[in-house]
């Protein structure tokens, strides 16, 4: 056992670092089951709703392909699991990735990993312990979702049954990490690899799920869904995971035996020797840094879309079946088409505006590493090194909110047969441009004014207007209480009639918050 | 004759900690100045004063002629720096940092960063995530080495080089001292600094305690002396400058002050001075004297 010496010590020293972050993992897991379970029990609580809920979903390929399989509807619990089980799984995938990428590869890029390595830890200790670490976690998520399940009146047996199969879920993911680990010696490509999995995993299952269930098999995720917790309970299914575990981390020890340390199997490509044309400026440099996620949250906010829109067609059988959800849509039982497509073009803007704020806060994590001096060294102003990397925010939410109308007007429009629908809505989701522009004003005021309070101003203020859009009704909250928000103040597109006064004064609002921000960051010390 | 750098009185506060403490610094053109102190000594704060990046709490800022908050983009434009510490963007190649810096600061030679890729040898084409540290600090000064600018402002530039690569530093700097640039060089490589620069300032505690020439500051240190006489040394004790003094027979060994050195020799003489060496003070024991004060106080 001399080559896992160390490892307990490890395990507690992982945990201590992990400290701060997993508690959110946790309780993001738990808010995703225990809000799901109180909001279907409240909408479908009666045997009558989820009959009127499995007629409008069966068949309904669009729907499953999101959500879970049909047996599932049987009961309550198990209509909560078919809503939410996919995603928490993507959740538990993505915390068990992040876990054991952060304490083997990236450790072993930074070198930190060579100072663990020097002391009589042997050379299985860091992966090993960063497994135990992630199962520890992931009883924990086994924990907390168990008791958001029961505590908001779901069976017991069943809430035990979905919190060990979303922990199920997460050893797959760990220990297909653990062999990624091996292979790539770019921390970010380990991650990419894993995301892709873990994608491909949710894909696999909704094939299963609309027709061959072969298919679901074949995903970590189907496993879990495949345990039908509350509709009927089949515990064999969490044997998958134990198995798949178990060979995976097998083949990583095998792996890491014939690698020398820092190397992978597939070393880092080399890269340009010179810039290319377009590296060049502020701007240039701006795009280069947030070209991958604009491109990656333009990608997810096109899909999102498509998904969102494939629904629009059906919404309005949906809500003559489940009169309850009309009270949920802005325009209620009347406009249902145009109502729901209004709140989930709001989603999308929301999610596009977070993605803008997070490009944003960008340009303060390069004042505070050290990277911006060099470039302010040269004769590039404060304003315009801000401005480059705003500018390419503000362009990249533009493309991001513009998509996800098309993914809408897309898949809307191949349902109802009219093409046009694509650009109608893509041109209905640039109404909520202005409000997101102010998000990203925001955080640019706080930077200017407010840098160490900066990343809480701006994810406060984000996380507020989430809150607004998409719980003020069902929680009633005072309409005073809303008008901070600026997507309250725009037209609800498609819903209400766009006039141009509103766009005007937020844009206007949001270049004058701007200006403001520029002003503070000019006149205050940089780096600190 | 002009200077590059001047401050006077430059005050710097972080809360409660007075970073820079009436500072003045005097560099003037064409010169490589040292500028030497210890970590937390207020080096680096001075420097990016003078980038612009900090405003000044009182006192005068004059860099080429101009005030860096002020004017800084059109001042910063004449200069190149390099940071003691180079972070890059991960995911972006070394030569592609060194394109964009040259860029950024009006155009690039490319002639010159081939050449002074060679001579550091470095790979271009890595990511800058999987350079070293001393592969890192080479972007760094390639970057500001392919400028013209007139002033270079180099903060620890050559922490983490090898040797070899240190002694190709310290060429690339006689080459721009030999063009009439302006350097100023912050370290503590007390060798690097003798070798290359022509004044030198001490900062201590955000203040500067020493400035001038080497030569100008050696007469303010002491001279070691070991000496053996004829005749037994006597009224050696009693002569004033003298420390860490042990005589074995005729043969003793003491520091001197230098301002006191003529005195001693003559005295030596008298006693018939059957060998001598005298080691001038090197840089590092003039750091140390003042330092050694500093950590007891």
């Amino acid at each position: 056992m001399t080559t896992t010496a160390g490892a307990g010590i490890l395990v507690r020293f992982m945990l201590r670092q992990e400290r701060r972050g997993l508690p959110w993992w946790l309780i993001g897991s738990g808010l995703l089951v225990g809000y799901q379970s109180v909001g279907s029990q409240d909408l479908y609580g009666t045997p009558e709703a989820l009959a009127k809920l499995r007629a409008t979903m069966t068949g309904n390929a669009a729907l499953l392909a999101m959500s879970g399989p049909e047996r599932l509807l049987d009961t309550i619990g198990g209509e909560v699991v078919f809503e939410i089980f996919g995603f928490l799984a993507i959740l538990v995938g993505l915390m068990n990735m992040f876990l054991v990428g952060r304490h083997t590869r990236t450790d072993e890029e930074t070198g930190r990993g060579e100072l663990i390595r020097s002391t009589r830890t042997g050379r299985h200790a860091p992966l090993v312990a960063a497994l135990c670490v992630a199962g520890i976690a992931d009883l924990a998520v086994a924990i907390v979702v168990f008791g958001a399940a029961a505590g908001t009146g779901l069976p017991v047996a069943g809430s035990v049954l979905l919190g060990a199969a979303a922990a199920g879920a997460g050893i797959a993911f760990a220990a297909m990490t653990a062999v990624a680990v091996q292979v790539f010696e770019n921390p970010r490509s380990v991650y990419g690899a894993v995301g892709i999995a873990i994608g491909t995993a949710f894909v696999l299952r909704a094939a299963g799920d609309i027709g061959n269930p072969v298919w679901s098999w074949l995903s970590p995720i189907g496993w879990g869904q495949r345990t039908f917790p509350y509709a009927g309970d089949r515990w064999w299914p969490l044997v998958l995971p134990l198995a798949a575990g178990a060979v995976l981390v097998r083949v990583a020890l095998i792996l890491l035996d014939r690698r020398d340390f820092g190397d992978g199997l597939l070393p880092y490509r080399p890269g340009r020797a010179t810039a290319s044309w377009a590296l060049r400026s502020p701007i240039g440099l701006g795009w280069r840094l947030q070209r991958g996620s604009i491109i990656g949250w333009t990608a997810g906010l096109l899909v999102l879309g498509i998904a969102y829109g494939s629904f629009a067609d059906s919404v309005e059988e949906y809500v003559a079946d489940n009169p309850e959800i009309a009270q949920y849509l802005p325009g209620g039982a009347a406009e249902v088409v145009n109502s729901y497509l209004a709140l989930v073009i709001l989603i999308s803007a929301l999610l596009a505006g977070a993605s803008a704020v997070a490009g944003a806060m960008r340009a303060r994590h390069e004042e505070t590493s050290g990277r911006a001096e060099p470039v302010l060294a040269t004769r590039v102003s404060r304003r315009a090194w801000l401005g480059g990397h705003v500018t390419v925010t503000l362009a990249g939410s533009a493309v991001a909110v513009a998509a996800a109308g098309l993914g809408h007007g897309l898949a809307y429009g191949i349902a109802i047969s009219d093409p046009a629908q694509a650009l109608r809505l893509a041109g209905v989701a640039l109404v909520q441009l202005p409000a997101v522009w102010l998000l990203v004003a925001v955080a640019v005021l706080a930077i200017g004014w407010l840098p160490r309070a900066a990343a809480s101003v701006a994810w406060t203020f984000v996380g507020y207007c989430a809150v607004v859009a998409m719980f003020a009704d069902s929680f009633n909250l005072p309409d005073w209480s809303r008008q901070a928000s600026p997507f309250v103040h725009l037209p609800q597109a498609p819903l209400d009639t766009v006039t141009a006064p509103p766009l005007l004064i937020m844009s206007a609002l949001a270049a004058a918050v701007l200006t403001a921000g520029f002003a503070g960051l000019a006149r205050r010390d940089f780096g600190y | 004759m002009t200077s590059a750098i001047s401050l006077t009185g430059l005050v710097k506060t972080f809360g409660t900690t007075r970073a820079l403490d009436e500072l003045d610094l005097d560099v003037r053109t064409g010169e490589v100045h040292g500028f030497l102190g210890p970590n937390g000594s207020g080096k680096t704060t001075t420097i990016r004063v003078l980038l612009g990046l900090l405003r000044a709490d009182a006192g005068t800022v004059r860099l080429l002629g101009g005030d860096p908050w002020a004017d800084g983009v059109a001042l910063r434009a004449r200069l190149a720096y390099v940071p003691g510490d180079v972070t890059l963007w991960p995911a972006i190649t070394g030569g592609e940092v060194i394109d964009l810096m040259a860029r950024l600061r009006g155009g690039l030679d490319r002639r010159r960063r081939d050449d002074l890729l060679e001579r550091f040898d470095l790979d271009p084409r890595k990511k800058a995530s999987t350079y070293s540290k001393g592969n890192r600090q080479k972007v760094g000064l390639i970057a500001a080495l392919t400028s013209d600018a007139e002033l270079l402002l180099l903060d620890e530039p050559t922490s983490g080089l090898d040797p070899l690569m240190e002694a190709e530093f310290q060429r690339c700097i006689e080459e721009v001292k030999a063009e009439g640039r302006t350097v100023l060089l912050s370290s503590h490589i007390l060798a690097e600094v003798e070798a290359l620069c022509d004044r030198v300032s001490i900062i201590r505690l955000g203040r500067i305690v020493e400035s001038g020439t080497l030569t100008e500051l050696r007469h303010l240190t002491r001279t070691s002396i070991s000496v053996e006489t004829f005749r037994p040394l006597d009224g050696i004790t009693g002569l004033t400058g003298i420390h860490d003094l042990t005589v074995d027979g005729r043969h003793a060994v003491f520091d001197v002050d230098t301002a006191h050195l003529d005195e001693a020799v003559r005295h030596l003489s008298g006693l018939g001075v059957r060998s001598l060496t005298s080691t001038p003070p090197t840089l590092e024991e003039l750091f140390l004297r003042h330092y050694d004060g500093a950590d007891k106080s």
